[in-house]
């Protein structure tokens, strides 16, 4: 392992990275923590929030694992300093559940099997919370055009888009997304 | 250092006063991919994404005035063809909602999208300096070599200036459908007066332009035997090299192909 990359994989602090007081409302809650300037919001919500829902996997932008909504539209929350989002609203997928209660995506994802190792699924859950709140009867276009920046390694799509689909269905019915 | 300014007086301030000794972050969707890997070590950052200005559009004689901080996702909603095309074409939504079109011209990638239709559109931009004002340039004149720009360290990129009235059309050809880098990608535009812009993208150590290409086009009404004489043209105006992703041979051929599908779909028999 290259000595400028931490155990997380996300790159170690410079020696004279300056600490940052970050201030988010996440999931609804306003959070404060110091944290070095280079953190992403993927590791701040990792490894300073306690928010281990939202995945890392490629750190560059390419698979969509650690999507999470800032203000409302979806970002990879690898390729956003944390900094960045200074007194904004971050949702997580830890915010799609009512208490036992699932979301709807939640709910059709496990109904159609849409999940085999289930990295991906937090980010997917996130970037079709949005594409269903911006187009909640999106066309084969929006759908793809929503969902493209997600990828999964594991089961072929088939089954995450019917969950997706049958979701869509029931939309706008189920609560808001936060 | 991490600084964040709100409004873009002070970023100008910010970035006159430390010049080369502060990096520019604006969606951060490049820089934030060099700094996961370890290969962007900033001494001082001039985080842009916070500037309250940054997203405005104005519309004023028949031109689009784009801030800087304008987004691909922006784009893809605004009524130029080919700017509007390429900024879908870029990533996923994640990717689009935090990229920008002045951090795709600052990063000066070979293969940016969005520079290419900026070019078939003979777009302007400007870029200012505290206390120094601004200067308008083409995007033609924007870029020097491999990953090397005019930006000067005490500028930033504040505004690009697109046509609103030109007929324009954008291909890019990719290994995948979606957040993907382009093989070959290509824009065409017209003006009002019948003046063509083309332009082509990963055929060179910068976005590049085919001003002969279009010398011909300009001179002669489009028909078919100008057409193939034009994607012949384009072929000797482009210096791809081969790499992982394709032969220089092929992105030589595709840009010849690409010109041909664009003229032929869009611009001839006066369609769109």
């Amino acid at each position: 392992m290259p000595e400028n990359v931490s155990e997380h994989g996300g790159a170690a602090s410079p020696a004279d990275d300056s600490i940052w007081h970050w201030r988010c409302k996440v999931n609804g809650q306003i959070i404060e923590r110091d944290l070095p300037a280079s953190t992403t919001l993927l590791h701040a919500l990792r490894d300073h929030c306690s928010l281990t829902g939202t995945k890392g996997a490629c750190e560059e932008g390419e698979c969509g694992s650690c999507t999470v909504l800032l203000d409302g539209a979806p970002v990879n929350s690898c390729l956003v300093l944390a900094a960045q989002t200074q007194d904004c609203q971050v949702t997580t997928i830890e915010a799609m559940a009512s208490g036992r209660k699932l979301h709807i995506l939640q709910d059709k994802f496990l109904a159609a099997g849409a999940a085999q190792c289930g990295y991906c699924t937090p980010g997917l859950i996130m970037a079709a919370a949005a594409l269903l709140k911006q187009h909640p009867d999106p066309t084969p276009d929006e759908f793809l055009q929503g969902m493209e920046g997600n990828i999964c390694r594991c089961t072929g799509y088939k089954a995450i888009s019917e969950a997706i689909r049958q979701a869509a269905q029931e939309w706008p019915t189920p609560p808001e997304v936060p | 250092m991490l600084y964040q300014p709100q409004i873009l007086e002070e970023a100008l301030t910010l970035k006159a006063d430390l010049g080369g000794d502060v990096d520019a972050l604006a969606g951060g969707t490049d820089l934030l991919v060099a700094l996961s890997r370890g290969q962007w070590r900033p001494k001082n950052v001039l985080d842009l994404s916070r500037v309250v200005e940054r997203s405005e559009i104005r519309k004023a004689d028949s031109r689009f005035s784009l801030a800087h901080g304008v987004t691909h996702a922006q784009l893809t909603r605004l009524p130029v063809r080919a700017l509007a095309e390429a900024a879908l074409s870029i990533g996923g939504p994640q990717i689009r909602n935090r990229g920008t079109l002045a951090g795709n011209l600052g990063t000066a990638s070979p293969a940016g999208d969005g520079c290419v239709a900026l070019l078939a559109l003979h777009a302007e931009m400007e870029l200012t300096r505290a206390g120094r004002g601004s200067r308008r340039l083409p995007v033609r004149d924007f870029f020097l070599d491999y990953r090397r720009t005019e930006l000067r360290p005490e500028e930033l990129i504040t505004r690009v200036v697109v046509p609103a009235d030109w007929t324009s059309a954008w291909h890019k050809i990719g290994k995948r459908g979606s957040v993907n880098i382009s093989v070959v990608c290509a824009a065409v535009a017209r003006s009002p007066q019948g003046r063509f812009g083309v332009a082509f993208g990963s055929v060179g150590p910068y976005p590049l332009t085919a001003p002969k290409t279009e010398a011909l086009l300009n001179a002669a009404a489009l028909t078919p035997e100008l057409i193939d004489e034009a994607a012949a043209m384009a072929q000797t105006e482009v210096s791809p090299i081969s790499d992982h992703r394709a032969s220089a041979a092929y992105r030589r051929a595709m840009c010849g192909t690409l010109l041909r599908r664009l003229l032929t779909e869009h611009f001839l028999n006066g369609r769109d």
